[in-house]
């Protein structure tokens, strides 16, 4: 976690830390698109079904047209999932900044505090307080403390390619093995070019033997396996 | 110990509770569906919750000692991935029920409203004041409604109050009162969802939108009295005007409680300041819905009813004023004796 990353840490009962990932404004801006196609559509069909029955239709329409632009994110929010479906669609859900489920009255306040956001046009405010913002937040997020996020975790790290296992050359520090096990996780991630190249700068540690790179990638993720345990 | 022999000491208990967590977040969804049959039976082995918490702290603790070793990226991205989920479902709140809602309508949102008493009073006359000096000033010059309300609008109000061929609920059937029912809700509840959201504003919305509204209601009312209609619109108003009025000054007061938090927020932050004004308001905020459904209902299917004559109507709408502010000043308050208990109680 560096300082480049926007990365959120809550901190749980359990003494862990929760890695939250706030959800940036672009992915956040087609989240509400689709969440408004979505809505346009249940008014459309509404209208059409509700049109065709006499003046209880009118009424239910009205009545649907308020659920639609009030509560629907608050329905949904408090649902397991804790997104609308737009939300969902793009892999985004909300939380408290606490890293515990939404609340219903954080979701209402946050919702109804669209209306500030909104202003002066097109969620003018609410763009601003999130492009000024490192998580992002919109006004109603920062009343409500809640925090939308990107729902899956991303595997930037697999398995270890096979190697013989190797034992280093020298005693490593503690981030010396991190950062070469993590290397080797990066195998399948990297253009082996890159991968060779950051290769050699751990030569140091697994002998001198400046010989061709390939060799020394081998050798260092057998230093990797090493370090992992086998033997 | 070596990262494998961790991960192969730890394996069983990570997958146990993968899958406990898979079925439960499953299982969410298919009880929802199952719900029509008998309970559906639940498998011992993923619901029983000791057992859940158990291999949750245990994951934690885990991830904990992964992060402190400098163990593989890959292995306690997949801890915290299942720390992360279990966190969610072990302190999801499920107490939405009945038994909720019954403590915020009898004890919450009116010990909330008089806890908030200063910002009722303020938000109240700055509804008020416009709403009386406009309504004055209507009623000696009818044509200063012009200055709130276009003249269309004002044409559309005498046709509705005025004893013209079509007046508002003479000739109206029940079909047209949902329509009004409706209408008031949709119109309304987001009169005083904006009344409220403009608060962040530092209160400055919130005053604008009570004011405005104020002086509109007043200007008809003077508009309408100068022109002779005054008892159909009095008559018309009084009963559900008990809970709207009301509702639309308390939706306002919850916009000058986070206005006030971003003004003086005393020591916390001002951002702490307004979490914390936003979780109060928020139960304001539920009575204000409830309030103005209720009146939403009165104004369709009573207030419009022409055949109930304005004396009772004026009768019915003053008790209907008595039970509004009764229920605000008495309701919810702790019984004798029992003020050390609940000092201090505030619900999030």
């Amino acid at each position: 976690m560096t300082s480049l990353d926007t990365v959120v840490t809550a901190e749980a009962p359990e003494g862990i830390e929760l890695v939250l990932r706030p959800a940036g404004i672009v992915a956040r801006t087609y989240a509400f698109l689709i969440d408004a196609l979505i809505r346009a559509t249940i008014l459309i069909i509404a209208s059409i079904a509700l049109g065709s029955m006499n003046k209880l239709g009118g009424a239910l329409f009205l009545i649907l047209l308020f659920l639609v632009e009030w509560l629907y994110p608050v329905l949904f929010e408090l649902l397991p999932g804790s997104a609308t479906p737009g939300k969902r669609a793009v892999g985004l859900k909300v939380l408290m900044d606490s890293g515990l489920p939404i609340t219903p009255a954080a979701s209402l306040v946050r919702n109804l505090l669209r209306a500030a956001d909104f202003l002066p046009l097109l969620y003018g405010f609410g763009a601003v307080s999130m492009l000024l913002r490192p998580d992002f937040k919109r006004i109603g997020d920062l009343a409500a403390g809640t925090l939308v996020v990107h729902a899956g975790s991303t595997r930037l790290h697999g398995t270890l390619p096979d190697a013989p296992p190797r034992a280093p050359a020298r005693t490593l520090s503690t981030h010396e093995q991190a950062v070469i096990v993590a290397w080797a996780g990066r195998a399948t991630r990297l253009t082996p070019a890159r991968f060779d190249e950051l290769a050699e700068l751990a030569l140091p540690a697994v002998g001198r033997s400046p010989d061709d790179a390939a060799r020394a990638t081998q050798r260092l993720l057998g230093v990797a396996q090493w370090l992992l345990g086998r033997r | 110990m070596t990262p494998l022999q961790f991960e192969s000491r730890q394996r069983a208990r990570w997958d146990e509770l993968e899958s406990s967590l898979a079925a439960l977040e499953q299982g969410r969804k298919a009880t929802k569906k199952a719900s029509t049959g008998a309970p559906a039976p639940l498998d011992p082995a993923h619901f029983d919750p000791a057992h859940l918490a158990a291999l949750y702290r245990a994951a934690c603790e885990d991830l904990a000692l992964a992060r402190s070793r400098a163990y593989p990226v890959h292995l306690t991205a997949r801890l915290e991935e299942l720390t992360h989920r279990a966190h969610q479902v072990i302190y999801r709140r499920s107490d939405y029920g009945m038994a909720r809602l019954k403590r915020l309508a009898l004890v919450d949102f009116p010990q909330s409203v008089r806890a908030h008493w200063r910002y009722m009073l303020v938000a109240g006359l700055v509804f008020a004041l416009p709403l009386f000096l406009l309504g004055l000033a209507t009623f000696f010059d009818p044509g200063l409604v012009l200055s709130v309300h276009d003249a269309e609008t004002a044409r559309q109000f005498d046709h509705m109050y005025g004893p013209g061929r079509d007046p508002l609920g003479r000739e109206r059937g029940a079909d047209s009162d949902w329509v009004m029912f409706g209408h008031y809700i949709k119109n309304n509840i987001g009169i005083a969802f904006q009344c409220f959201a403009g608060g962040v504003f530092f209160g400055l919305g919130s005053l604008f939108f009570l004011a405005f509204n104020g002086a509109a209601a007043g200007s008809v009312a003077g508009y309408l009295t100068a022109r002779g209609h005054g008892e159909a619109f009095y008559s018309f108003v009084v009963t559900h005007g008990a809970f709207e009025l009301t509702a639309i000054v308390i939706a306002g007061a919850a916009g000058l409680r986070l206005g006030q938090a971003l003004l003086a927020p005393g020591r916390r932050t001002r951002l702490e300041a307004l979490k914390l004004a936003a979780s109060e308001a928020a139960v304001l905020i539920y009575g204000t819905i409830a309030m103005l459904l209720v009146a939403a209902g009165i104004e369709a299917f009573w207030s419009s009813a022409r055949w109930v004559s304005p004396a009772v109507k004026y009768g019915v709408g003053a008790a209907c004023w008595v039970l509004v502010i009764a229920y605000l000043c008495a309701q919810g308050r702790p019984a004798r004796g029992q003020h050390a208990q609940h000092a201090g109680h505030h619900a999030g």
